[in-house]
């Protein structure tokens, strides 16, 4: 094929200056799309991570004293099996507990370093026969006053709430997303489509002297590649803004429930990556698919 | 060097451009394609490179069959055949030197022999001294030999020309055709499709004439009609 860096990098910069207002409609819908994408990947992660001790019909935890006896533990080891009115119990041991601590804080170490594993209670995560919260509360209270037992939490329904909210949440912004991705494609379509239309001249010429298909198509599938990484490169900074929210609404005491709701930065660096990579391919596949069109005819 | 086997080619099932046409060129033989608008002459041609397909018959070039062609050969078969238009076809935001350059530049000739070949075949058909000028400033004349140095730069085993002088004034046409005389003396073989009884006559190379998709006559050393 023999293609030159330089005469692909002379063609991409041309079609640049003749289509700049579609260039910058195309590349302002890159950003737009890639950042609610990576803001809703983002949102579900830190929901993830603020409810992850309330999976699979968790509804209380009862925490050990973190030196209690092993005896006592027992007791109420078996005070959970005897009961009809627990359906099932997971226990979490302390280093289970560091484990997950660990997790949660994996961007700040300094906090990790100070927890250590031994000063972590235990725990037993209850999953009761009848979710009805009165029921539930009463059977929390049960265990509240039982001897070694620190404390017990119960999933209130504002909890519940905040998980089926999220999570419908979480769709919609993706559906949105993906149908602002696709408008993206579409437009990346549409402004090659253009380009193509204005040097229409050129690349008939190009198809008579013998030029290959890959010759023509490869400066326009660069320009689209050009596009789509501008695009959710100008992405990355905005995701970032929507985490930083994120971490405003953790560090507010009064939502105290929604303690974890937080990210990892370096996940975010990688979302980050990844949308630049997405608008990459959109871009490039785009054009590519325009200018296919355009040879084939 | 150019054979078509009982071509037909009909366009959207009911424009007959060719009927069961069979006709063969020898290397290095300069045919001029007559005949009425709408015979069939373009038609003839565009089977040639590619552009058309035939319905039946077959079509071969430099003794291939390029029914058998896979698409993505057809780039190499079109460096093979040099193509001159009535309209020029040049890109007018490029210079002639740029135009000429093109060609070679999108076929991924080296730079070092774009360099040494442009000014020689601009030398050749007598515009050293425009090359730097857009087509715009030049005369239809200059601006079709801008167009034949573009087509033959590349040293094409074929060259076709549609109409090339169909624009041109009569004194400005002769010296396109003794240009493409020239051509044809270099061993290429060209194929000129026309309306120009004078240069027919004139020129009295073989005649192949074409009539609603017929060849209805092929003289060598023939005249328009």
């Amino acid at each position: 094929m023999n293609l030159k860096l330089d005469y692909v990098l002379r063609e991409t910069a041309g079609n640049f200056r003749r289509n700049i207002t579609l260039t910058l409609a195309t590349v302002i819908t890159v950003t737009i799309s890639l950042t609610l994408l990576g803001a809703a990947l983002l949102f579900g992660d830190a929901v993830d991570n603020a409810t992850v001790r309330w999976k699979d019909g968790v509804e209380f935890i009862v925490f050990m004293d973190p030196d209690i006896s092993p005896e006592l533990e027992a007791d109420v080891r078996r005070q959970l099996e005897d009961s009809p009115e627990v359906g099932g119990f997971t226990y979490i041991d302390k280093d289970e507990a560091y484990a997950e601590v660990q997790d949660l804080l994996g961007d700040s170490p300094e906090l990790v370093e100070v927890i250590s594993a031994e000063r972590l209670p235990a725990s037993f995560r209850v999953k009761p026969t009848d979710t009805l919260p009165e029921r539930v509360d009463e059977l929390a209270a049960a265990f509240r006053t039982q001897p070694g037992v620190a404390r017990v939490v119960t999933a209130s329904e504002t909890i519940r709430a905040i998980e089926d909210l999220s999570s419908g949440l979480r769709q919609r912004v993706i559906i949105i997303a993906i149908v602002l991705l696709v408008a993206a494609a579409v437009l990346i379509l549409n402004t090659i489509r253009m380009a193509l239309f204005s040097r229409r001249r050129d690349i008939e010429v190009m198809k008579l002297v013998g030029a290959t298909n890959w010759f023509i198509r490869v400066p326009f599938m660069f320009e689209g590649l050009v596009q789509g990484v501008v695009g959710g490169i100008v992405a990355i900074p905005l995701i970032w803004l929507t985490n930083n929210f994120y971490s405003v609404i953790n560090e507010d005491v009064s939502l105290e429930l929604l303690r974890g709701f937080t990210v990892d930065p370096a996940r975010v660096w990688v979302l980050g990556f990844q949308m630049v990579g997405l608008g990459a391919i959109v871009g490039t596949v785009g054009s590519g698919i325009a200018v296919s069109r355009f040879l084939d005819s | 060097m150019i054979r078509l086997e009982n071509v037909t080619k009909v366009y959207k099932g009911e424009v007959l451009a060719l009927q069961n046409a069979s006709c063969e060129v020898q290397r290095g033989e300069f045919v001029f394609l007559v005949g009425p608008s709408g015979s069939g002459k373009s038609t003839f041609m565009r089977l040639l490179n590619k552009e058309e397909k035939p319905d039946r018959g077959r079509v071969f070039v430099a003794g291939k069959d390029i029914g058998e062609l896979p698409g993505w050969k057809v780039p190499f078969l079109r460096r093979n055949i040099g193509c001159v238009f009535q309209d020029f076809k040049l890109l007018p935001n490029k210079t002639v030197a740029q135009n000429v350059a093109f060609a070679l530049e999108v076929i991924g000739r080296p730079r070092s022999m774009i360099k040494s070949k442009v000014p020689a075949i601009l030398e050749l058909v007598g515009l050293s001294k425009k090359m730097h000028n857009y087509p715009d400033e030049l005369s239809g004349g200059e601006q079709q030999r801008v167009s034949i140095a573009r087509a033959f730069v590349n040293r094409p085993l074929i060259l076709l020309a549609d109409e090339p002088t169909g624009n041109l004034d009569p004194n400005t046409s002769l010296g396109i055709m003794t240009l493409l005389d020239r051509i044809n003396r270099t061993g290429t073989t060209v194929l000129m499709a026309t309306h120009d009884r004078g240069i027919v006559d004139k020129m009295r190379r073989r005649v192949v004439e074409l009539d609603r998709g017929q060849i209805v006559r092929d003289q060598s050393r023939g005249v328009y009609e």
